[in-house]
């Protein structure tokens, strides 16, 4: 009995240490975020301050931060719309026609997802400046297409395949056609799919600044670029630049507590049941 | 997908600058040779390996460690803790290098505070070229941890409880049932885990951007970051191209075995 008490407190000392260890970055940034620069600047970390929301004012007006926001939400949405709609019908397309080479094109998409960035954004970038899109938001649109279309034809495969076929010969023999077989008994099955993927791929595309900083121009910055620039300063603004962070992760924080269930299965293509 | 590889393969036979594709002079292999000469790119080789299998030590050992521990504790509870855990997945990189750089900020940074504690003071932080890749080791690993940790537990549900029973009636110790059982069982999941996060650490650009942006004296330079200033700042767009092409066989020949293993397992 003893022992086992023992071995409880270790247990428990372990995790409690592991959730300071999550929570304080985060937490010291948030709380930067509505510091006065007196505040921040300290030897040692204030807890008791008189917030102030001065931080995300001048983020919002004089950063043009809330310009990021709108451009970040338009490509995040946008991409993802697209990717989801035609990651699922190839997906239906790949499984449901039986084709023989399906599991090898499957692999294949799957190691689309492991190629470097930097080797996809070299060659798009020189095809969008040809182009003459560069510095539209159209640009990182079509990058973060690309990039997701085959991991999302990947995962959805992934759980189509779990789908029994007899449901879908049951379908047609009663009459349904190919499109009816998809919306009315397979949508609704794979639809936690549809929820990861739609996920990931705004995820990624909110997230994303490889392409953002190169595609992009000052009117068409995302959220990612504009903190970069931030970042990349000699003397960096901490009440703003945690200000435009908080505003950038939390609505993602908050996402990632309803979605965490789900993100294992998604992110391994259903290999790992959640 | 295909048709921007292409490209890239054939763009690095040619030694050209930014906007300037009519210009393009044939090299053929010369890009690659020069790369396996030039001791920064070696270097930036070197690093991305480096980071690669540390992060990957790292966060497979912490993550899969939880994710043990969280199954010994209370249900309810372990479910709470994992939805804390799981705060910074979604977090954009670039972000995490914004608040680790807040932390490692000699002046103002908790780490400092932390180290002073013992008298470290003079820990070289992110202005160390000896340092500066562990940092930037760290904050991957806080990172990145949680995800090993959701898909580790999920992994951990299907273990039938059974084994540990049966293991316990026999005399196995908890060591013991870690090696034996949990880890044996977990080894198609701890593949996927590889594979993922391998290949992402591999490919690490944002973290090192907003940390260090490749320095001290390319200390920290990865060979995506060498990649991106080869074609933007030195405007030496073919051999960027050769860089990532490189990038992209190692790649390859470092994680094709664990894909093999895992399409085994799918067909199994």
């Amino acid at each position: 009995m003893r022992r086992s008490r023992r071995r409880s407190i270790a247990i428990w000392t372990v995790l409690i240490a592991f959730t300071f260890w999550t929570v304080i970055p985060i937490g010291l940034v948030v709380l930067n975020s509505f510091k006065r620069a007196k505040d921040i600047f300290t030897p040692t970390p204030t807890l008791f301050f008189t917030p102030t929301l001065d931080n995300y004012v001048n983020a919002f007006t004089k950063a043009s931060f809330g310009l990021y926001y709108v451009n970040s939400v338009i490509v995040a949405l946008v991409s993802t719309v697209i990717v989801i709609v035609i990651g699922t019908f190839a997906a239906y397309a790949l499984t449901s026609f039986r084709l023989r080479s399906a599991n090898t094109i499957a692999n294949a998409f799957f190691l689309g997802k492991l190629v470097p960035t930097i080797s996809m954004l070299l060659p798009l970038f020189v095809l969008i400046n040809g182009i003459g899109l560069r510095g539209t938001l159209i640009g990182p649109i079509i990058a973060h297409i690309a990039l997701n279309l085959p991991f999302v034809v990947w995962l959805m495969m992934g759980f189509l395949r779990d789908v029994p076929h007899e449901l879908q010969q049951a379908a047609i023999i009663d009459g349904c056609t190919r499109m009816q077989t998809f919306w009315k008994v397979l949508f609704p099955l794979i639809l936690p799919g549809v929820a990861a993927a739609f996920v990931l791929s705004m995820q990624y595309s909110w997230n994303e600044l490889l392409f953002s900083l190169q595609l992009t121009n000052l009117d068409t910055y995302t959220l990612p670029v504009g903190i970069a620039g931030f970042v990349g300063a000699i003397s960096v603004d901490w009440g703003l630049s945690s200000a435009a962070a908080t505003a950038t992760m939390v609505p993602l924080i908050i996402v990632g507590f309803f979605v965490q269930k789900h993100l294992a299965a998604g992110t391994t293509g259903g290999a790992v049941k959640g | 997908m295909i048709l921007p590889l292409g490209y890239a393969l054939y763009a690095s036979f040619f030694d050209y600058s930014l906007g300037q594709e009519a210009n393009m002079r044939f090299v053929f292999l010369d890009n690659y040779i020069h790369f396996f000469s030039d001791p920064s790119a070696l270097r930036a080789l070197l690093n991305t390996v480096l980071l690669t299998a540390l992060s990957l030590a790292l966060c497979l050992g912490v993550g899969v460690g939880i994710a043990v521990l969280l199954k010994e504790v209370d249900r309810s509870a372990a479910n709470v803790l994992r939805a804390i855990f799981a705060m910074p997945i979604l977090i954009s990189p670039i972000i995490v290098s914004l608040i680790w750089r807040y932390m490692y900020d000699p002046t103002y940074g908790l780490v400092y505070y932390f180290l002073g504690f013992f008298g470290l003071q003079d820990f070289g932080g992110l202005t160390s070229s000896t340092t500066a890749l562990i940092c930037i080791v760290v904050a991957d690993v806080w990172h990145t941890v949680p995800f090993i940790i959701l898909v580790a537990s999920a992994g951990l549900t299907v273990i039938p409880e059974e084994l540990y029973e049966a293991a316990h009636i026999d005399g196995a110790g908890a060591w013991r049932m870690l090696f034996s059982i949990t880890l044996p069982l977990m080894a198609k999941v701890l593949t996927v885990l590889i594979l993922i996060r391998g290949t992402d650490a591999f490919r690490t650009f944002d973290l090192v951007y907003g940390l260090t942006g490749g320095g001290p004296a390319n200390a920290t330079t990865t060979l995506s970051v060498y990649a991106y200033k080869e074609a933007f700042e030195n405007s030496r767009m073919g051999f960027a191209m050769a860089v990532s092409v490189v990038t992209l066989i190692c790649l390859i020949v470092l994680f094709a075995p664990f894909t093999r293993n895992s399409a085994r397992d799918a067909e199994a």
